[in-house]
């Protein structure tokens, strides 16, 4: 019997759950007054909401809060979006609150839902319809307020970053009633210019500063613009109409500037690169031809002729050491020859020659004494001489002739008796 | 293919860029390679002058009646 009853727990639980899963409760806007305001000291709020006859509690973390753009107090009139849960420690339901604004303002914040899902409906924030920013304009439109900090922003960043560009400022109101139509103007007029991007944008403002860039008038000139544009509202948390249709969202009109040119260092940069690699790959085709060439000429025909060259070469060679080795051969028998010459003995010992004669002289000289008169006279002969003549028989004397008659140590004179 | 104008400083570059990727791809002949260097070069060299001589944007200003006219800030 016990079985029937479940817990006050399950049935929070259960609660819980069913509107958790409620789509309707799961994203609500609504609308009331602040009651009971409390900020915590984390940054959370705790408040009610409540109108003529009913009430409902409301939580804002610290994390949503912080887009909050006001300070809330009792009494004031706000749209807020949430989700529907239950506390489980209370049992009571209540709204987290994710976006607060103060009604009014909150008019417009619905005008804008509205528009944006109209347009969205209608295909004109689709991605694929966004056209390319040119990465090296030459020249770039701004519609904007020709005074105040977002053309200067713009101009001096651009002038910056990429000196090469020419500007357009088509001047225009940025708020108030008629800035929605001449905003619009502007970027048709912008396109009769031959412009590569166009930058259409203001600086920052509260939410009816900036309402023109929410308005159709202005998302449909953007999204008929045959030029490029980029988007420049406000500050980076703002997002307008004009953002979502523009080809590029820039968070900021310096933002803008820098996405619609380069810079120039980076463009130098590049610049280099491409000469080097430039360069390199000629090189590349170069050695690459070059090689080609050389296995050509290694090949078949232009083989042949170099093994010609080389017999020949060879002949050669042995023409050559033929001559050197004949001529030297020539050399060598006429070194011979010249050898056994000097060699020879009259050469080598000149006076042997001499010597021979000498001694034969000497024999000669020998032979001479032997067959000397003198050596016969030594022995006790003498020689007579008349007149100087020798006198060899007694028939060549008469008597009273004077001889002489020489000995071996002297001569005499004698007379024949 | 006669140059009706002077090339942008962008068409310059893409077209050096152009270039520079059809010789890396190899399958250029070495001939056409060379005359592609050549013009490669000429583009590069126009860049160069054209970075060097940068001097400050030009700033236009087109007024309602349509006319143009220089552009300054107003400090």
């Amino acid at each position: 019997m016990n079985d029937k009853y479940i817990t006050v727990t399950q049935l929070t639980r259960y609660i819980k759950y069913k509107i958790d899963n409620d789509v309707n409760l799961n994203e609500v806007f609504l609308k009331g007054e602040i009651s009971n305001f409390k900020a915590h000291s984390r940054g959370h709020y705790y408040f009610t909401i409540k109108d003529e006859s009913s009430r409902i509690n409301a939580i804002m973390f610290a994390s949503a809060t912080k887009k909050v753009k006001f300070i809330p107090q009792d009494g004031m009139k706000v749209l807020v979006t949430g989700k529907i849960s239950v506390f489980e420690a209370n049992g009571g339901y209540q709204i987290y609150v994710n976006d607060m604004l103060e009604d009014g303002v909150g008019n417009l914040y619905i005008a804008y839902e509205q528009l944006k899902k109209r347009l969205e409906t209608e295909g004109l924030f689709r991605q694929e319809l966004k056209k390319k920013i040119k990465k090296i304009p030459t020249r770039v439109g701004v519609v904007t307020a020709p005074t105040g900090a977002a053309i200067k922003d713009i101009v001096s960043t651009i002038k910056r970053r990429w000196p090469l560009v020419e500007i357009y400022l088509f001047p225009s109101l940025v708020q108030g009633e008629n800035a929605k139509d001449d905003i619009a103007k502007q970027i048709e007029i912008a396109n009769s210019f031959d412009l590569d991007t166009l930058i259409v944008g203001r600086g920052g403002g509260s939410i009816e500063d900036l309402w023109a860039f929410n308005e159709e008038i202005v998302a449909r000139a953007i999204f008929n613009s045959n030029i490029p544009v980029i988007s420049a509202v406000g500050h980076e948390v703002d997002f307008t109409i004009a953002d979502f249709v523009a080809d590029l969202r820039a968070p900021t009109p310096t933002g803008a500037a820098e996405l619609a040119v380069p810079q120039i260092s980076d463009v130098a940069n590049y610049l280099n690169q491409l000469k080097i690699r430039l360069s390199k790959t000629i090189q590349h085709k170069l050695k690459i031809e070059k090689q080609k060439l050389i296995e050509i000429t290694d090949r078949y025909i232009f083989k042949n002729p170099i093994n010609i060259y080389q017999i020949k070469e060879q002949q050669f060679t042995s023409l050559i050491d033929r001559l050197k080795y004949s001529s030297i051969s020539l050399i060598n028998a006429k070194e011979k020859k010249l050898l056994t010459i000097k060699n020879s003995y009259v050469i080598t010992k000149p006076f042997s020659m001499v010597d021979n004669k000498s001694n034969k002289y000497l024999q000669l000289i020998s032979k001479l004494e032997t067959l000397s008169p003198l050596q016969t006279i030594k022995r006790g002969y003498s020689i007579a001489k008349r007149d100087g003549k020798v006198i060899s028989s007694v028939k060549d004397v008469k008597t009273k002739d004077k001889l002489d008659l020489s000995l071996m140590d002297g001569e005499i004179k004698v007379e024949v008796l | 293919m006669a140059e009706k104008k002077e090339l942008s400083f962008e068409e310059s570059l893409l077209k050096l860029e152009e270039i520079v990727k059809k010789l890396e791809s190899g399958e250029v002949p070495l001939d056409d390679a060379i005359k592609e260097f050549n013009e490669a070069m000429v583009l590069a060299k126009n860049c160069d002058q054209k970075l060097k001589n940068a001097e400050e944007a030009i700033t236009k200003i087109v007024n309602s009646d349509g006319s143009i006219e220089d552009f300054k800030i107003e400090e």
